[in-house]
């Protein structure tokens, strides 16, 4: 039998907050620590074969998945199976993975159901953490005591993402709906359906909704139908994106551009009137997380695929980091 | 004044003397004309001369007695006295003298010119009287001359005597230098004198001392004259070698004795010998009756040791498991040429001294070949004859041993795997060759190649392939027989150098390459390791013998689109795909695949492995699985690549379902048992998640016919590939 390494699948990645680490978690439960340091300034001298390989490698107990990653200045949380986990930034960073420093349990209705954290998202105050998990639910915690705050239901499956802007949330999931809500008041105001849009459908993909972002005027999300912006007000679809992929995972606003990819050979940084500005090869076979750093710029795009890509320009790919 | 004063007086001794000479002269003028004597007898030696006048004056006449005496006297005195003056004056006055009278004489000469050109009286007095003195000084002049012929005479003798003195002292230093060289010469010859004495190796000191008896070592006197201790060494050492040479003979003679008893007992076994064999013609009725093989095995065990070592060594200890384990296991034989076997040995006993220096013989013999060659050509001779020579070195190097060994492995349904292990004389390596034979023929094309094609001896042990000369020394043997090709090009011809043949064989190239830096020893089967490797391989190839077996059946099913994952029970879930298509690929085939372009770039998956491809069908959906087949299966599970062409081409590189079908069926992710999985069982899972990924499309032409949570999970959307046994059976996502 082979390893299962070779088919390994990254979900989810996050930076440290001194940006010397990237860290990324796959589905079996394992989370990988990058240097990013020794890997964009290497040191000739001191270069081995296995550089571009984790610094660390952590497993966890449970072997679940890690679904979601999102980080605060002390923790990195981490969203597996009907938990979630706070690590302090320094247990990840040691040799050996130390006890959590706090978890908090989702429970489920019946013991065969499992509920996985598929989305995490701290609000811009830093004061509340929105999970959206597998029980069609987000679930919004205090993340001082961390207790639950409140529970945004309205999907009728699983939610595959959550954002937000200022108050407003939004939320999308597998029943193909995309949820705004009212932080305050934790009630849902507004619901786009791209399924039902004959300009964004296909229906061969599913009406699933993989990814939805906010900015101030804007939404962009697509999945099974596609990548489209639409206006935050209207609830119109503004641009349609004609992109040759099979499913959206990761969209998001960058630098007035959107960023996106999926089932896709390509991670895509396009304009708000339907250009594709920039075309980046991946090594994923779906991409599932790419995350962004400034300062230095990182964009770290990690999927289906043992190999996480590095750029520092978002034009090519500089290096390939190997979680195996 | 006393010039001319000493002038005068020689002068006048001149006269004096002229006047004696004269008088002789007048003498013997008068004789002359009486005797008739010739002036040449007159000028013989002067006492001689004298002596013959005295002679003759006496024969001549008694008249002149007086005057006879007076003149010989006279001519004696006359030489004795000029003999002396000779001496007494001094020759180099006399030169000037002589000088100095010419000079008158000139100026005489001159005047005399002078006054007869004048031509008067006066001047003739004057010449006349000038003519008397130059007379006078003429006369003196050859009183010179004569004076200067006795003294050059004296001077003559004298060297002469001296000359002869010289020549003898010289003649005695030579005598004396002589004598001296050759005493010299006898002093060194002397002084290298050799005794015979010194050539004799002698008892040392100390233990002549210790051993010899007081007699002859005498210790008082020897110690301290060493001519005497030398002598009574010498003595001693005859003693002793005497009694040696007598210790010696009476060995010889006992030795003779054993020998001769020794000759006795043999010829009396040789005669036994006759005597056996006619028992043993006797046992054989009883033999055929008791269907007993002894005979046989006599036969066998002689033809053994006429084996290789190597191969001896494998005869040996395969024949110890043949015997343990039963003939039904694992039988052992020995063929080919016997005669030409023993001829073989008895050739290479006589040159196994030879075998060091055959090397550089060869080399000699290619270059002489080539110029016999190149001769050749000029003649124009065929070229056919260079590729027989060519192909005739060919033969030699890999030249077999004319016995081989051959070992048949059986597995209880009846598949028997011969092997025949021969052992090349001058690569000095084994290759193995094979068949296979089946009870009943097997049908399927892809079944029958696991049994028959070559790879069923592939990776037995890991890496070994056979594919080159595990001897180090092949390719430089090779290069030096002058053969370009390499050990690989022969395989087919020879058979496959695995390294598990070399080892049973007890030959380890490796612990010859590392002891090579300290001894260069021929290379030696190991007894101990074809002791171990033996039965490691009969086992290890019983059960790849034994897994071959099922495999070719489960691939018999396979073809004929049977699936039989657990024997006898039926699987629980019901597959809505069937298997339409199994059939063996080669490798550019499989490479062309794109699914399996990541499978190729890790290396999982080689040449080596045994490929086919399955199509699966349900409706419009075809599912082509690759699947690449260790040769070492069933311990490791069998690797498959997935396309799926439903509404368009899907594979791993560019599909997640796809992806996630070979991790569930290629990983050992989430495997409740670390068996490793049969075919058949991951054929039949593959079916399963074929129908659950197609069902789980919400395609129409796939109602959904499992129960399953939800269809999909996660971001990923991972489908429900794992079955619980729950009610009639559940579906979940892992």
């Amino acid at each position: 039998m082979l390893d299962k390494i070779l088919y390994n699948t990254v979900l989810c990645q996050a930076y440290s907050p001194c940006g010397k680490y990237l860290v990324a978690g796959n589905i079996y439960g394992q989370l990988a620590v990058f240097d990013l340091d020794r890997i964009l300034n290497p040191v000739v001298e001191l270069l081995t074969s296995d550089y571009n390989k984790p610094k660390y490698k952590h497993n966890l107990e449970s072997g679940n998945q890690i679904c979601s990653l999102v980080t605060t200045d002390k923790f990195l949380i981490i969203g597996t199976v009907n938990e979630i986990y706070g690590w302090d930034w320094k247990a990840i960073l040691s040799v050996k993975l130390s006890k959590p420093s706090w978890q908090i349990k989702i429970s489920s209705k019946t013991s065969l159901e499992y509920i996985d954290v598929n989305s995490l998202w701290l609000s811009e105050d830093r004061e509340k953490l929105l999970a959206g998990c597998g029980d069609n639910n987000v679930y919004i915690y205090n993340l001082e005591d961390r207790r639950q705050i409140s529970v945004l239901s309205g999907h009728d499956d699983y939610v595959h993402s959550v954002h937000g802007k200022n108050d407003q949330i939004i939320s999308s999931g597998e029943d193909g709906a995309v949820l705004l809500w009212d932080l305050r008041t934790a009630k849902s105001h507004n619901k786009i359906e791209p399924y039902k849009n004959n300009k964004v459908s296909r229906p061969d993909l599913g009406k699933w909704v993989g990814s939805a972002s906010l900015s101030d005027d804007w939404i962009v999300c697509g999945g099974g139908p596609r990548l489209a912006l639409w206006h935050l007000r209207s609830l119109d679809v503004t641009t349609v994106f004609d992109l040759p992929d099979h499913g959206i995972h990761v969209s998001y606003f960058h630098d007035d551009c959107v960023i996106a990819s999926g089932a896709a050979k390509h991670l895509y940084q396009l304009s708000y009137s339907g250009e594709i500005r920039v075309e980046l090869p991946v090594s994923a076979t779906t991409v599932y997380s790419a995350v962004l750093k400034s300062n230095p710029n990182v964009l770290a795009i990690a999927g289906s695929s043992p190999e996480i890509d590095l750029c520092t320009s978002f034009n090519y790919r500089d290096q390939i980091l190997h979680f195996r | 004044m006393r010039r001319t004063h000493a002038s005068i007086t020689f002068l006048y001794d001149a006269c004096l003397s002229l006047f004696n000479l004269f008088e002789s002269n007048l003498y013997i003028c008068k004789f002359l004309c009486t005797t008739q004597y010739t002036k040449t007898e007159y000028k013989m030696g002067k006492e001689d001369v004298s002596a013959k006048k005295r002679r003759k004056i006496n024969s001549s006449s008694s008249t002149s007695e007086v005057n006879k005496q007076g003149p010989a006297d006279i001519y004696k005195r006359v030489v004795e006295f000029e003999e002396t003056e000779a001496q007494l004056r001094s020759a180099e006055k006399d030169a000037t003298l002589f000088k100095k009278i010419c000079q008158d004489v000139r100026q005489m000469f001159s005047d005399i010119v002078e006054l007869k050109s004048k031509d008067s009286d006066e001047a003739k007095e004057k010449i006349n009287s000038k003519r008397v003195e130059a007379s006078l000084l003429l006369v003196a002049l050859k009183k010179l001359n004569r004076l200067e012929k006795v003294r050059t005479r004296a001077g003559r003798d004298a060297l002469h005597k001296e000359k002869q003195q010289v020549d003898s002292t010289h003649l005695l230093l030579q005598n004396l230098l002589y004598e001296a060289d050759h005493l010299n010469k006898e002093v060194t010859k002397c002084l290298q004198f050799k005794s015979k004495d010194e050539e004799i190796e002698l008892v040392p000191l100390e233990d002549f001392y210790k051993d010899a008896p007081k007699e002859v070592s005498r210790p008082e006197i020897t110690k301290i004259d060493e001519h005497q201790l030398q002598l009574a060494r010498l003595e001693w050492e005859l003693r002793q070698r005497r009694e040696l040479a007598g210790a010696c003979n009476q060995l010889v003679a006992s030795k003779e004795r054993v020998a001769a008893a020794i000759a006795a007992a043999r010829s009396r076994l040789d005669a036994l010998s006759p005597h056996l064999r006619d028992v043993l013609k006797a046992t054989k009725p009883l033999q055929e009756c008791l269907a007993m093989r002894l005979d046989e095995k006599r036969e066998e065990s002689k033809a053994a040791s006429l084996l290789p070592s190597p191969l001896f060594l494998l005869y040996a200890n395969s024949s110890a498991y043949s015997d343990a384990l039963g003939e039904k296991t694992v039988t052992v034989a020995i063929s080919g040429d016997e005669d030409e076997a023993r001829r073989l040995e008895q050739q290479s006993s006589v040159e196994s001294d030879l075998i060091v220096s055959n090397d550089s013989d060869s080399d000699q013999e290619n270059n002489d070949e080539e110029q016999r060659e190149k001769k050749k050509r000029h003649h124009r001779t065929s070229k056919v004859s260079k590729e027989e020579k060519a192909e005739a070195k060919k033969k030699e190097v890999f030249r077999k041993h004319p016995l081989n060994v051959q070992i048949t492995v059986k597995v209880q349904d009846g598949t028997a795997l011969n092997l025949i292990f021969s052992y090349l004389l001058n690569l000095k390596i084994i290759t193995v060759k094979f068949t296979v034979s089946l009870p009943k023929p097997v049908t399927g094309v892809s079944a029958a190649d696991v049994l028959n094609g070559n790879c069923i001896l592939h990776e037995l042990y890991s890496s070994d392939n056979g594919n080159d000369s595990p001897h180090p020394a092949t390719a430089y043997l090779l290069k030096a027989a002058g053969i370009p090709e390499g050990f690989q090009y022969f395989i087919s011809e020879v058979g496959k150098p695995y390294i598990w043949a070399q080892r049973m064989c007890g030959l380890d190239f490796m612990a010859t390459v590392i002891d090579d830096q300290k001894n260069n020893k021929l290379l030696q089967p190991c007894p101990t390791l074809s002791v171990t490797t033996v039965e490691h391989f009969i086992l290890t190839l019983r059960k790849r013998l034994k897994s071959r077996v099922e495999l070719m059946k489960e691939l018999q099913d396979l073809e004929t689109g049977k699936i039989s994952p657990l024997d006898g029970n039926s699987w629980p879930i019901r597959l809505s795909g069937s298997l339409t298509q199994w059939q063996s690929v080669g490798w550019p085939e499989y490479i062309q695949s794109p699914s399996t372009t990541f499978l190729i770039s890790e290396g999982l998956v080689t040449q080596n492995d045994l490929l086919y491809r399955a199509i699966i069908t349900r409706q419009s959906a075809k599912l082509v699985a690759l699947v690449a087949l260790k040769s070492d299966y069933p311990k490791k599970a069998p690797i498959f690549s997935l396309t799926l062409h439903w509404n368009g081409t899907h594979h791993s590189s560019i599909n997640d379902d796809i992806r996630d079908i070979e991790r569930v069926i290629n990983t050992d992710w989430c495997l409740e048992d670390n068996k490793q999985p049969k075919l058949s069982i991951q054929m039949t899972k593959l079916l399963t998640y074929m129908d659950i990924l197609l069902e789980t499309s919400g395609s129409s032409e796939f109602p959904p016919d499992k129960v399953m949570f939800s269809p999909v999970r996660g971001r990923n959307r991972i489908k429900p590939y794992k079955f619980l046994k729950q009610g009639t059976g559940v579906f979940v996502q892992f």
